[in-house]
């Protein structure tokens, strides 16, 4: 089964230059032990050959259901988990090597989770644990407190107030305010939100919204937006990347996509976004059954089994990354001509 | 809606407090909720709401020595408070009944999917294992599970989410119940199942003519299955309306604000979200008066002076606010209605 | 949410609770808590000051005045099968028992923790390596490992006090790997690996704060089965040596007056006993005093 590599011409928009992070090929198995000696019984595929770029300044969204792996990548892309192969560079250096040391790459590359409580060492006071990671990379230690406490000041929380603080006397949002500043003090140019507001009610979730856009704006960050919710991921993000079984569906401008994607997973993962409008309903399912197991994927095209587009060569073959658009890729057939899909347009 | 007369469940000055820590905490003041024969109610609120709370309250599902609860519930002319014993028993599950948000932990991990709905359907009825058998498999159907035959033989854990919820739903409803309980049972699953499962609620009580309470804090999940829609704030219900007038004509600052933040769609995309201040009440340390008006940009003395009381601004539209005066039209603003789907 | 911030009327924060003043205002709203660690406190006084409080020498006996019973005079509570002064005896006995009770844990605490915490942070092989070894010890039963470990090596306190160290070292290794494994896995853990910290900045400042404290607690918990099984060796003639006053021992000595003056032969009995259930009482108490829910 051939699993080509995505050329990064497919996902750049026409404008921009080199892109801030890429991407490619990235391949992360979990092997399952079982058995007496524990030995290996099977690996779950969560990424499998994800390839894209990250611009500057952009916000990519990354959207998908249980199973896709972009948990998974994002940890990887981060090294939390060490990839199985695949590489990512950021502005052209590889993390790990002589070029960009793993503790340099994570100064410009921060995460903030979903969870805001667990995030939190509960021992520490607010301003101490966001003062640990500028410790650690050689800031004095007032010093680090200072940045601290400006940090806080910066999201919302006052320091007088909250520094000495610890963890379990604030509220969800607050911690994910003070989660947000953790990251931010390393001074890190990408940011990686994990579901980091999906545990928030909707009336403090607009909150923290409002402070990501307005800190993206001062600082000049990049993020990387992974969420559950279409709706919030259609506001914050310019560009918007659904996976599915470990590998991308489709990536492309967020409008291009919510108004009609090219592949049939994102049509109908997008299209199950409820309307709000209690007369037009939802009258159909756009897509039934569940997503499968990451052990054992489909053959060919990972969504072949669910789609009602599939045919022949969707099973034999598994599709590229083919362009569709100005920065708009889909990895289906129907999408690529040559492919030989009766329903791919001509060359 | 069925034209039936008197309404199958009816809630009056419900007040339920938790005594159990240092403070106690007045998880529900004074609700009142009445649900039609055949009708769906969404109970559409935050952490703190007292969405869940009324739910647990209708199947006396609180630890009687922890929790005081007064005002009255009657389902279909029984007084819910006054049973007790062998009567509660039976009213749980087969005149009320109750869908989940998480099944993996409302069913039993160590039985079968089927013996558990097997179980349920022999506890309202005398019948016979096999018929019960061949009931499990008929509900398993209904609720559009594959294989179903296979389904009833597996265990909670072997299934997927949406299955698990499937038959979670088929549970509840083998006893045939007069009201379903549904605390927010899609919040758990994928976008693409959760609208399987909102369709099948949908169809269900269509076709079954189910009288629902619907819990759930996404207001598009509430616009999707309601009749009605309650509006819950630190224990109160705040507006209460038809659908199509509390989604398009909100009247409570708090609803408004909830709708603000949910109008995104697309439209503002580059600027800020309208977003409500503050945080989330403590129920511990309510104020007096209004509970949102420290969060809200109307708000002057008299609301926080004393709990407002119920405004009727149109049939069946009801809000707790001072100030519906200056709410009329402050959506106009904001489109409400999505983008013309294909 | 727990309010345990002291505003001044700015809503300037003075002073935050930390995790132990919040777990020490809890402890002290449990009664029955307080009294037990008010008799240890005590006890512990005892043990210290005994050569200024104790009435008589210890080791100082005469023959003919031997198993007189509590209440005679000049011995309040009576006098042993060598006619040495019961009290005297016991307030001594205070030292030494208290003293194996305490060192094999604390030794074991450094130990075990040390081997559970490093199994739980790394994982993996060395994590399998360790705990299964541990295991081995694990799989006997304590007072037979106690018994033959001392009897091998000989009576004598120190010989004793090694041989209840290793017993205590498996368990404590257990508790401490089990609860750094859960540690490990927490979101705040990831967050340090991803600001750039070395293994042993994290262990340092977030593994250890968060995992000495239930491991302590439970090594508190194994003091008292500490004394048991030191008086339990002592009875055995392993462990402690007469003359020593140690209550173990005593219980072994005055076993023959057990028919003739059964209270003599209960009263080291009766402070083994307060003792260890004043330890589990207060460990008790500790453990809900920390179990915040936030």
């Amino acid at each position: 089964m051939t699993i080509a590599a995505a050329s990064p011409v497919q996902t750049r928009p026409p404008d921009a230059g080199r892109p801030l992070l890429e991407v490619n090929d990235l391949v992360k198995h979990f092997p399952i032990r079982g058995g007496l000696l524990g030995r290996r019984r099977g690996v779950v595929r969560a990424v499998d050959g994800v390839s894209f770029d990250l611009h500057a300044g952009e916000t990519l969204g990354i959207v998908g259901e249980s199973g896709c792996g972009k948990s998974t990548a994002a940890r990887t892309i981060m090294h939390l988990i060490r990839p199985d192969s695949g590489t990512i560079r950021l502005a052209g250096k590889v993390p790990g090597t002589a070029e960009l040391s793993l503790k340099a790459f994570r100064a410009r590359v921060q995460m903030v989770f979903q969870d805001s409580y667990a995030s939190l060492n509960p021992r520490l006071t607010i301003e101490e644990s966001i003062a640990y990671g500028p410790g650690v990379h050689g800031l004095a230690g007032d010093e680090a407190i200072r940045r601290a406490r400006r940090l806080l000041d910066r999201v919302g929380l006052d320091p007088l107030r909250f520094a000495g603080r610890y963890p379990h006397e604030l509220s969800g949002g607050q911690r994910q305010r003070v989660n947000i500043a953790r990251a931010l003090a390393l001074e890190p140019t990408v940011v990686v939100l994990d579901e980091a507001v999906s545990a928030l009610d909707k009336s403090v979730e607009a909150q923290v919204l409002n402070l990501l856009l307005d800190l993206k704006e001062e600082i000049g960050l990049t993020y990387i937006f992974i969420s559950h919710d279409l709706e919030v991921v259609r506001f914050m993000a310019s560009r918007v990347m659904v996976m599915y079984l470990g590998r991308v569906a489709e990536i492309g401008p967020t409008d291009a996509l919510y108004d009609g994607g090219r592949h049939p997973y994102a049509q109908a993962l997008l299209g199950s976004m409820l309307s709000m409008d209690p007369d037009h309903r939802a009258e159909q399912a756009p897509l039934s059954g569940e997503p499968p197991n990451p052990i054992n994927p489909p053959a060919g095209c990972r969504f072949h089994t669910r789609c009602s587009f599939a045919e022949a060569v969707c099973s034999a073959k598994a599709p590229v990354l083919a362009a569709c658009g100005a920065g708009h890729s889909a990895a289906c057939h129907m999408a690529d001509p040559g492919s030989g899909h009766s329903r791919a347009q001509a060359a | 809606m069925s034209g039936a007369g008197d309404p199958i469940l009816e809630i009056s000055g419900l007040t339920v407090t938790f005594t159990a820590g240092a403070k106690p905490v007045r998880a529900l003041d004074g609700v009142d909720l009445e649900l039609a024969r055949g009708e769906v109610v969404a109970l559409l609120g935050e952490s703190g709401s007292g969405k869940s709370v009324t739910l647990r309250s209708i199947l006396r599902l609180h630890p009687p020595r922890k929790t005081r609860v007064t005002g009255s519930i009657r389902v279909d002319g029984i007084d819910v408070m006054a049973l007790a014993g062998r009567p509660l028993e039976d009213f749980r599950g087969k005149t009320v009944s109750m869908v989940f948000q998480e099944p993996m932990l409302a069913m039993d991990p160590v039985y079968t999917v089927g013996q558990q709905i097997i179980e349920a359907i022999r506890q309202h009825e005398p019948i016979t294992a096999g018929a019960a058998r061949a009931k499990a498999l008929e509900l398993l159907s209904r609720v559009r599970i594959a294989s179903p035959e296979r389904r009833l033989d597996a265990y909670p854990h072997e299934m997927s989410g949406g299955m698990r919820q499937r038959a979670m739903i088929a549970l509840a409803l083998s006893s045939r119940p007069k009201i379903l309980l549904a605390d927010e049972p899609t919040t758990a699953l994928d976008a693409t199942v959760q609208v399987q499962i909102l369709l099948l609620l949908r169809d269900l009580q269509r076709a079954l003519g189910l009288s629902v309470v619907f819990v759930t804090h996404d207001i598009s999940v509430a616009v999707e299955v309601a009749d009605r829609i309650a509006v819950m704030y630190a224990g109160r219900i705040v507006e209460i309306g038809a659908v199509r007038d509390v989604i398009r004509g909100p009247r409570h600052p708090y609803t408004i604000g909830l709708l603000s933040t949910r109008a995104h769609g697309g439209r503002l995309t580059g600027r800020r979200l309208p977003a409500i201040p503050g945080s989330p009440p403590d129920l511990a340390n309510l104020p007096p008066g209004c509970a949102f008006a420290p969060r809200c940009t109307l708000a002057v003395d008299g609301c926080r002076a004393e709990v407002p009381s119920p405004v009727t601004l149109g049939p069946g539209h009801v809000v707790r606010c001072l100030r519906t005066g200056d709410t009329i039209d402050r959506m106009a603003a904001i489109p409400m209605s999505a983008d013309s789907k294909d | 949410m727990l309010a345990s911030v002291t505003m001044d009327s700015a809503g300037v924060v003075l002073r935050s609770s930390g995790y132990w003043t919040t777990v020490w205002r809890r402890f002290r709203r449990d009664p029955v808590a307080v009294a037990a660690l008010a008799v240890i406190v005590l006890l512990v006084l005892v043990a210290i000051l005994a050569p200024w409080i104790a009435p008589q020498d210890p080791y100082k006996g005469m023959t003919l005045r031997r198993l007189r019973p509590p209440g005679t005079d000049g011995y309040p509570l009576g006098t042993d099968e060598l006619g040495r002064d019961m009290l005297s005896r016991l307030i001594f006995g205070a030292r030494l028992s208290l003293f194996m009770g305490v060192t094999p844990v604390l030794l074991a605490l450094i130990i075990g923790s040390a081997i559970g915490i490093t199994a739980g942070y790394i994982g993996g092989f060395v994590n399998t390596v360790l705990m299964r070894t541990i295991d081995v010890f694990f799989a006997f039963p304590s007072v037979l490992l106690a018994i033959a470990l001392s009897g091998a090596m000989g009576a004598g306190i120190a010989n004793g006090l090694i041989s209840l160290t290793v017993v205590f070292i498996p368990p404590i290794a257990r508790i401490a790997e089990s609860v750094t494994t859960g540690v490990r896995g927490l979101d705040y853990i990831e967050a340090a690996r991803a600001s750039g910290a070395g293994a042993i900045s994290i262990i340092r400042h977030h593994v250890l704060g968060n995992v000495l404290g239930p491991i302590f607690v439970y090594g508190m918990s194994l003091i008292a089965v500490s004394m048991i099984l030191a008086s339990g060796l002592s009875f055995l003639g392993l462990g402690v040596r007469p003359p020593e006053p140690e209550w173990g021992l005593m219980l072994n000595t005055l076993r023959t007056a057990l028919y003739t003056q059964p209270l003599l032969c209960a009263l080291p009995g009766v402070m083994i006993f307060i003792t260890s259930i004043s330890f589990n009482l207060f460990t008790d108490g500790l453990r809900s005093a920390m179990d915040i829910k936030a």
